[in-house]
């Protein structure tokens, strides 16, 4: 990588911003300004750098509606939002996805709109961390801070995930280098384990790197919990692993002052899904009669684990909550986003900061081509392909703020730190405007 | 005796919701009623009319008395005799989510395939399906640790993965295949499969019994072997030929059993 000269050419610093990209929620950047524009981002890595400063070239600037020819034409607020809101109104089984990347005030309005019209409100964790959220409905939720990580923890084990590459601050800001309370020296203090059939970048900084096979999870974590109950493993090899490195990996991890186990979409989306997240947490609290031992899921986007915890505290439910009957129902595979759309329910697909075009299998997508699709987001994406009618938002974090939840469920104040283009609207305005114009057809029409 | 006969005659891709047509509510019903009735829809409500030809014999004083017929594909037709006590209903075709979900008495028929969670939570009653089952064939709502707890469900096809979960009484018989994780987090009740298993059958069972008479792929670590049995009699059933009887999930100090054919799996021997 060529070297970069320091931005020096600026107008103001806002301090202690928080990152808009995964997870971790960094809140101790600084952004550097320069005309109303972030010239330069300190403490961020490269990944949330680059989405605070070079998100501007594929900027959704003005409202627009696809026309009779297939073509998307710029149009005014009040059109945009009719059409939207008519779309809305006039649907049968209407489906609100995305949420994951905007504020909790703003999730509140679409939760308000989704009761009214009695839609379908789900976010990424549908694709994402989904089963993580059932199995801690079965087994309960052996939780911590990070902070408590970074104090105590003197050994860290990644599961199925590869934070090198996609949370890139968490081993330095959080688990493995800072020097902590109890942990004085820091990374010399700490033993770095990864399970992971690949040799990802975390597994090449480890100490202990436990390549199991791929979907071998059930079963080798099932075989460390039948070790810990003290029985003799009977196989040689046991889902890819030697048994005597089974037993040694068992007495290393009986034996640490304060364990943390955390797991990714490689623990989640493998074979048996939230039976390896059920099993897993029941391995913490197996651990726990021995030493001290919690878990987290390495949540993606910065307010994923957001709408869990707020539609879980207003409804009672994480996610793929319907409405249809009037009364909150919930049921994996059939209120859940892919399962509606591979089963070509919904005849209304609004999606809110999120890019289902990106992510969604081809199944899903074919039914989205059929059917009207709105889209709030900031930025042109696959999904402003399949869009019918495209509302442009505001960046949270950097143009508007809002609240978002940090994987461990800590709740953090997003500043705002520049003006938005003037031409766009907030989230939160967006959506509760259409809830207004919904309401005046619905109440036109009754 | 009352028959109730419902033939298909437009398809809707928005699924219905059939939890108040049940002989529980409906055993006193005349054509008028159905004709007035209106099917939940998405967010809305259709006449029953629009989608299904009505036709009633006979007449019946509670809801034992009665037979739905649904003669067509109900693919598209969710929650069919969900919550059910009495009565019996057969489907001619395939059944979509829920069939027979917590219903506590009667009897279902599908002559096709069901799509997943059929006979979730379910709490007495039979449940019989002819084709396949999709996943979570009799088991439990998220989060709740107790599945099914009464009744039998008899599965004439292949079954998909986590069958029954948090199983805590009644029965199962699949006569074909079935995938991942059958009776995980199992308290109580019966499961017998015919056919081969792919991986990890009776995870975390805590107690209850699992009989697979085909082959199995993978077996778990947490099962330890207790003996080898010819012709056990297991759970009131006589078995013929040699069973080999595993204890577990000692992970979680289970005390299920799990009784694997001998002939058919040699390599475990």
């Amino acid at each position: 990588m060529a070297y970069e000269e320091p931005v020096t050419d600026y107008d103001k610093i806002v301090e202690n911003c928080t990152c808009a990209f995964c997870g971790s929620n960094c809140d101790d950047l600084d952004y550097l300004v320069k005309d109303n524009r972030v010239v330069a981002v300190r403490h961020a890595c490269r990944l949330g750098a680059s989405k605070i400063m070079e998100d501007e070239d594929q900027r959704l600037i003005v409202p627009m509606i696809r026309d009779e020819t297939g073509e998307l034409v710029e149009t005014d607020w009040d059109t945009a939002l009719d059409k939207a809101a008519e779309l809305i109104a006039n649907a049968v089984r209407p489906l609100f996805y995305g949420w994951s990347e905007t504020s909790i005030e703003c999730m509140k309005k679409g939760l308000k709109l989704t009761e009214y019209v009695g839609a379908v409100i789900d976010n990424q964790a549908t694709i994402c961390h989904g089963p993580t959220v059932q199995a801690v409905q079965n087994v309960g939720y052996p939780l911590m801070t990070l902070g408590e990580v970074k104090n105590r923890a003197d050994m860290v084990v990644y599961s199925g995930s590869n934070p090198m590459n996609a949370h890139p601050r968490h081993l330095s800001r959080y688990t493995m280098f800072p020097r902590g309370w109890f942990r004085p020296r820091g990374r010399y203090d700490r033993t770095l384990v990864t399970w992971d059939p690949k040799f990802s970048d975390t597994a090449k900084m480890s100490d202990i790197w436990v390549p199991f096979e791929e979907n071998g999870d059930y079963e080798f974590v099932n075989a460390i919990r039948a070790v810990l109950k003290g029985k003799e493993l009977k196989k040689d090899v046991i889902a890819g692993i030697p048994k005597e490195d089974i037993i040694e990996l068992t007495e290393a991890m009986k034996n640490v002052e304060f364990g943390a186990l955390f797991f990714g979409l490689g623990l989640t989306h493998t074979l048996s899904k939230q039976r390896n997240i059920d099993i897993a947490i029941q391995l913490v609290q197996d651990l726990n009669a021995y030493t001290k031992w919690v878990l987290l899921p390495m949540r993606g986007h910065f307010n994923v684990n957001g709408f869990n915890i707020f539609l879980s505290y207003e409804m009672g439910f994480p996610y793929g909550v319907d409405f249809c009957r009037g009364y909150p129902r919930y049921m994996i595979g059939e209120t859940t986003t892919i399962d509606l759309l591979n089963r070509r329910e919904p005849d209304v697909f609004m999606v809110i900061a999120a890019d289902p075009g990106a992510h969604f299998p081809g199944g899903a997508l074919a039914h989205l081509t059929n059917i009207p699709v709105i889209q709030i987001d900031i930025h042109w994406g696959p999904s402003t392909e399949l869009a019918d009618v495209v509302l442009p938002g505001t960046f949270i974090g950097v143009e508007t703020a809002g609240t978002s939840y940090r994987m461990d469920s800590v709740p953090i104040h997003m500043k705002k730190a520049i003006d938005p283009p003037e031409t766009c609207r907030e989230d939160e305005w967006i959506v509760n405007e259409l809830y207004e114009r919904v309401k005046k057809i619905k109440e036109a029409s009754k | 005796m009352k028959t109730i006969t419902l033939t298909p005659k437009k398809f809707s891709s928005i699924a219905l919701e059939f939890d108040e047509l049940i002989p529980d509510k409906v055993y006193d019903w005349n054509k008028e009623d159905f004709e007035k009735y209106e099917v939940p829809i998405g967010n809305s409500r259709f006449p029953l009319t629009d989608y299904f030809d009505i036709e009633i014999e006979g007449s019946a004083e509670g809801p034992e008395e009665v037979k739905m017929i649904l003669d067509g594909d109900m693919g598209r037709v969710k929650y069919i005799g969900c919550k059910m006590s009495a009565g019996d209903i057969l489907v001619n075709g395939d059944a979509d989510l829920q069939v027979g979900a917590e219903m506590t008495g009667g009897s279902i028929k599908v002559n096709g395939n069901a799509e997943s969670y059929a006979g979730r939570e379910m709490k007495g009653g039979s449940l019989e399906i002819m084709g396949n089952v999709r996943e979570y064939c009799g088991t439990s709502y998220i989060g709740e640790w107790r599945g099914m707890s009464d009744g039998i469900i008899k599965v004439h096809g292949n079954a998909g993965k986590q069958l029954a979960d948090c199983m805590s009484g009644g029965e199962i018989y699949v006569d074909g295949g079935c995938d991942i994780l059958a009776g995980i987090h199992m308290t109580k009740g019966y499961i017998e499969i015919g056919g081969d298993v792919t991986r990890w059958p009776a995870g975390q069972m805590k107690n209850g019994t699992v009989v697979i008479k085909g082959k199995l792929g993978r077996l778990l670590e947490g099962f330890e072997v207790e003996g080898i049995y010819k012709n056990p009699e297991i759970h009131g059933k006589q078995l013929t030929g040699k069973y080999i009887k595993y204890k577990g999930d000692i992970g979680v100090n289970g005390k299920g059993s799990l009784w694997l054919n001998a002939e058919k799996n040699r390599d475990l021997l």
